[in-house]
Order: structure tokens, then sequence, then C-alpha cells
């Protein structure tokens, strides 16, 4: 039995990178509730979004704007645009936390992004809320600890 | 390889033109750091970024390590991040608390005023030589503090700061005074990003209304507003757009305030919003803006200035509500630094607003940012070619605008004159060989 949930986690979680893989953004947002958020802080041990800068943290408004905006035709940062690839590894399942209908798992993620001859790598820890639904789960938040938050970037576009 | 006099400097700026070697030749930007870089004043940061006796802030000014602290009695120190032994960074934590530095190398400790504490086995050194050796963390040349921005000079031999900001002294007190307390507060952080491109392509950008609609044509929506930029969370205010049109350059772009000052500052009016701040979140704003300032809070309130951009490397965004730094790491590379700024005594709700626009637009997956980063990277790198030598600055030729670095000028609109003005000052700081 859990077994099986497991393997669903991590066939959801797959299925989550691969949606931003192929650039799907829109179906990448409905994954979400409508309250849901996707939060990257831009400094290690953050408790609340609203005491530091974050790298994103979008609710599904900010979502939709960003996301509608990598589909325009003159989004001159994403000209011509990043290959991405998400890798999902190290998936747990938190045993403490025990809140009805909600499952939170953590995992590793790394993403190697190319454009313009240029391969960059992130990597960090990763949170997702799932909630429990009939058909499967949704997004209650995602959130990703990169271990460079406080680091000097390049110009970001694709979700982490 | 030329090699640069004041004659071959002077021949870079034309009045409607520049030449690529401005912005790319690595001779001319090492000449930079020397005479503008190494003589003027420079912006480290804010008072309110080390808030406590005993914080500090490590960061870099014109290539060079600095540490920024405030000492056990409340002053604050700027000094260069080097042991006074054999050179090495005291300090490398970005931010923290503490009462002494302490070298790695040989574990030589300075007090968080940069004054020398002690070092292991003083007997190693003649009598009285650890006594009267200057063994302090040396401070940066010259230091001012004006409404909690601070300010370093690498030169003693440095203008008045006075004379040096002039009018754009005002340009801080009208942010400042947005504040009912009268002061800003960096407490959230700061982003860090860097672009391979020259510093001046983004100072230049800064005041350049032209490109709006077309780099960020991506941030418009179908209307041609762009996302939310100012107001409250929860609030009606909380609505306010920039109002673009992205189509044509209607009369709100053209007729857009501009204008500078001596020394190669400039400005840009504020955007044109898609209606007034209004709701229960403005009202509390006002009422406490209305309770320190009487009459004149509706007036102090008012956001006037969208950017104001401070020779050589720094400004002031009013809208979004943050200072950027511009560092210069080399001819092709620019390190960005990003401090949101909080109104202090304003309602929460629009602090949490504002936080959440430095977010969207200038974090460094910012909407708004990013665009402006592939355009100054694709300038840097067109321009290396043998194309041509200039580049072409001459919006704007046929307004009234003095075309030297002496006084205050007005312009509008797409004008190109920010950048020109921009270039005047640094003709002249790159020619003085005072």
């Amino acid at each position: 039995m859990l077994a099986d949930v497991e393997r669903n986690i991590e066939k959801y979680l797959y299925r989550e990178a691969r949606l931003l893989d192929e650039r799907r953004f829109e179906e990448w947002t409905d994954l979400f509730t409508e309250d849901g958020y996707y939060w990257v802080p831009a400094y290690p041990n953050q408790t609340d979004p609203y005491k530091k800068v974050s790298i994103f943290f979008d609710d599904r408004e900010v979502m939709r704007t960003r996301l509608s905006r990598l589909d325009h035709p003159n989004v001159h940062a994403q000209k011509p645009a990043s290959r991405t690839v998400h890798f999902v590894t190290n998936i747990e399942i938190n045993g403490d936390h025990d809140v009805d209908g909600e499952i939170l798992v953590h995992s590793a993620l790394q993403m190697m992004e190319f454009r313009l001859d240029k391969q960059t790598s992130y990597a960090g820890g990763c949170r997702h809320l799932l909630l429990k639904t009939d058909g499967g789960f949704l997004l209650k938040w995602k959130r990703v600890d990169l271990i460079n938050c406080d680091g000097v970037f390049p110009p970001l576009a694709v979700p982490f | 390889m030329t090699s640069y006099d004041t004659n071959t400097i002077r021949s870079l700026v034309q009045p409607d033109r520049v030449h690529k070697d401005f912005y790319i030749n690595p001779e001319v930007f090492e000449m930079e750091m020397e005479r503008i870089f190494g003589r003027i004043w420079l912006f480290v940061g804010h008072t309110s970024q080390v808030p406590n006796n005993g914080d500090y802030i490590t960061t870099t000014v014109a290539r060079q390590p600095v540490i920024m602290s405030r000492d056990r009695k409340g002053e604050v120190h700027v000094m260069f991040n080097r042991c006074t032994h054999r050179g090495s960074q005291v300090c490398l934590e970005q931010f923290g608390n503490t009462k002494r530095f302490e070298c790695p190398y040989h574990a030589w400790v300075f007090n968080n005023d940069g004054s020398f504490a002690g070092a292991p086995y003083p007997k190693g050194y003649e009598d009285g030589f650890l006594a009267k050796e200057k063994l302090d963390l040396v401070k940066l040349p010259r230091m001012e503090i004006y409404r909690g921005f601070v300010f370093v000079s690498l030169s003693n031999d440095v203008p008045d700061i006075d004379e040096f900001l002039g009018p754009m002294k005002d340009h801080i007190d009208s942010f400042c005074d947005r504040s009912p307390e009268g002061e800003v507060e960096a407490c959230a952080g700061v982003f860090r990003y860097r672009y391979d491109g020259n510093w001046k392509l983004q100072m230049e950008n800064q005041t350049d209304v032209y490109h709006i609609m077309f780099t960020h044509v991506s941030t418009t929506d179908e209307d041609g507003k762009q996302f939310r930029r100012e107001g409250a969370e929860e609030d009606e205010a909380g609505k306010v757009k920039v109002l673009a049109d992205n189509s044509t350059l209607d009369d709100q772009w053209e007729q857009h305030p501009l204008g500078g000052h001596r020394h190669g500052h400039v400005y840009m009016g504020r955007f044109a919003m898609d209606k007034k701040n209004s709701g229960p979140v403005h009202d509390r704003y006002k009422a406490s803006m209305e309770e320190s300032y009487g009459d004149k809070a509706e007036d102090l309130m008012t956001v006037k200035i969208h950017n104001s951009i401070f020779y050589p490397h720094w400004s002031i965004q009013h809208l979004t509500q943050h200072i950027r730094v511009m560092n210069p790491i080399s001819v092709d590379c620019t390190e960005n630094i990003i401090i949101p700024l909080k109104l202090k005594g304003a309602p929460e709700e629009m602090w949490r607003a504002a936080l959440r626009s430095n977010n969207n637009s200038h974090s460094p997956s910012g909407m708004v940012m990013s665009d402006d980063m592939e355009v100054w990277v694709r300038c840097h790198e067109g321009l290396k070619t043998q194309s041509t030598d200039w580049v072409v600055l001459a919006r704007g030729m046929n307004e009234k605008f003095s075309g030297v670095n002496t006084g205050s000028y007005e312009s509008h609109g797409t004008s190109e004159s920010g950048a020109r003005n921009q270039q005047l000052a640094w003709v002249d700081y790159m020619c003085d060989e005072s």
C-alpha cells in the first residue's frame, strides 16, 4: 500500500518535471491549487516569504503572468529558448507531517539548462506539499532551496 | 592597441554618437577605474543593513572587497577586507554580527570598528613594534552618510558630497519622505546577479524611455498594461499597473519627463499608472503621513520620480522601491546588487506588495530585468564587431540641451539626452589629469 503511494508520488514528481522541460507551462500552473504557490527563497532557512527577498514567490496570478510571458513571441530573454532537464531524486515522504489529506514530500532536484552555447547547472532541496484528490494530487506549494540561493545569478527564466 | 590620452578619450564621445571603444576597450575600462571610480563618491550600502551594534556586511567597491560594520558605540565604518599582516580577507560571510574579525591565517584580531586588537605570540616582534605600527584595518579614505545612504571615496581628494550630489539630494529626500517616519529600511536582504556586458550599457538603459515598449513588450497584457508594480496587497491600490501602449510611441511616452544635473546624474519622471492609489490600506497610509507631515503629506506621498540615476554606478528605483548598485567587474562583466527598501512606519501591506513587486520584476528571474540583461549582453557582443565604430544617440538632439556638463537640464520622452549627459560627465572625469 505504502509502496503504491510512493510510486504514485514518484510518477507525479516526474511528470511535473517533464511539464517544465517540455515548456508546458500552463499545464504546470494547473498542478497548483487556486491558492497554491511556488517559492524559491533567496536565503537559506527561510520561514516567511515576506521577511526576505525571493528568487521566485509566485501565486497563481504571478505564475500565469510569468508563464504566459514565456509564450510571448517577443520574450527576448528566451529567444532562443533555454532547454532544460530537471532531475528528481532522493524522494522521501515526511512522516511527521500529519495533516489529513496532505502529503509532504522531500526530494533533491537538479536542473541543467542550456542556452546560447552555455550550460548551467542548479541544484537544491525540494519540498512539495501534495493535496490528495480523487484523481491524484494537487500542489498546495512547491518550495526549492537552491544550494546557491544567496549566490550571484545569471538571468533565470524556467522554474526549477 | 591604442594608448589613450586626453585627445583620444575626448574623440570617443561626439555630440550625437559614441565610439564602441567607450564600451568594449579594456584599457578604457582600467582608466575608468582610476579616473572615475577611483576619484568620486561611490555607494556602499544603507546603514539599515547593519541595524545593530556589531552587525556587518561584506561587499565590493570598485572591485575591492570591503566590510561595512557598526561598532559597539553604534558608529558605522567602511574598511578594506584585508588583514594588515599578510593580506588575507578577514571575513567572508555576506552579513553577520561580531565583536571581532579574526584573520584565518595567523589569527590577528580586529575590533568591529577595525582597530587592531592583537596578534598571537607578540614576543616575536621587537618591543613596541605592534603598538607603533599602524595595524588597524584600513578605512576607505572618505566616508559620508546622508539619510542612511553610505558613500565612500577611494581618494582623499574628492569634491564635497553636497556639491557632488547637488539637486540629486532632493531625490534621496523624496524617497525617504514617503515614509511616515522619514526613514527607509533595507531589511529584506539583496539580490545579486551578473551580466556579460559593460556597466555603462545599464547606466544608459535606466534613462532610456525609448526601449520600454519594445524590450519589455512580453511583460504587458493585451491592453498594453504591465503587471502590478505598485500598491498594497488586498487593496484597490494593489491593482495599479504601469500603463503602456506597446504598439505605438504614443503621447504618454513622448511627453514623459526626463532630466539631469552636472556630474552625470540623470532621472526619469514617474510612469503613468492606470488609476490612482486608493482603498483602506492607502487611507491608513495617508492618515499616518498626515500625522507626521500635516498639509505636506499629500505631496510627499506622491511618487514623482521613476528612477534617480546617480553617477557613476547606482540608482534609486522609486516605483519598485529599491537601490540598484552596478559594480563593474571587468570591461565586459557587471554585477548588480538590488536592495529593496521599506518605508518605515507605512502599512505592512504596502511593504509586502513592494517586496513581491521586487521579486517579480528585479530578482534574477525578474520579468523586467531579464529582458534588459539580454539586451545589454547582445549590445556588448554586437559592439565587438568591425561593422561600424559608432553608436548613435541622436534622439532628441533637436531639443534644448546645453551639451556641456555644467548644470541641470530638462528633457522628455524617448530622448537619449540622459545617456549624452552621462557621457559628457565621463569625458570630464576621464580627461581630468589633476
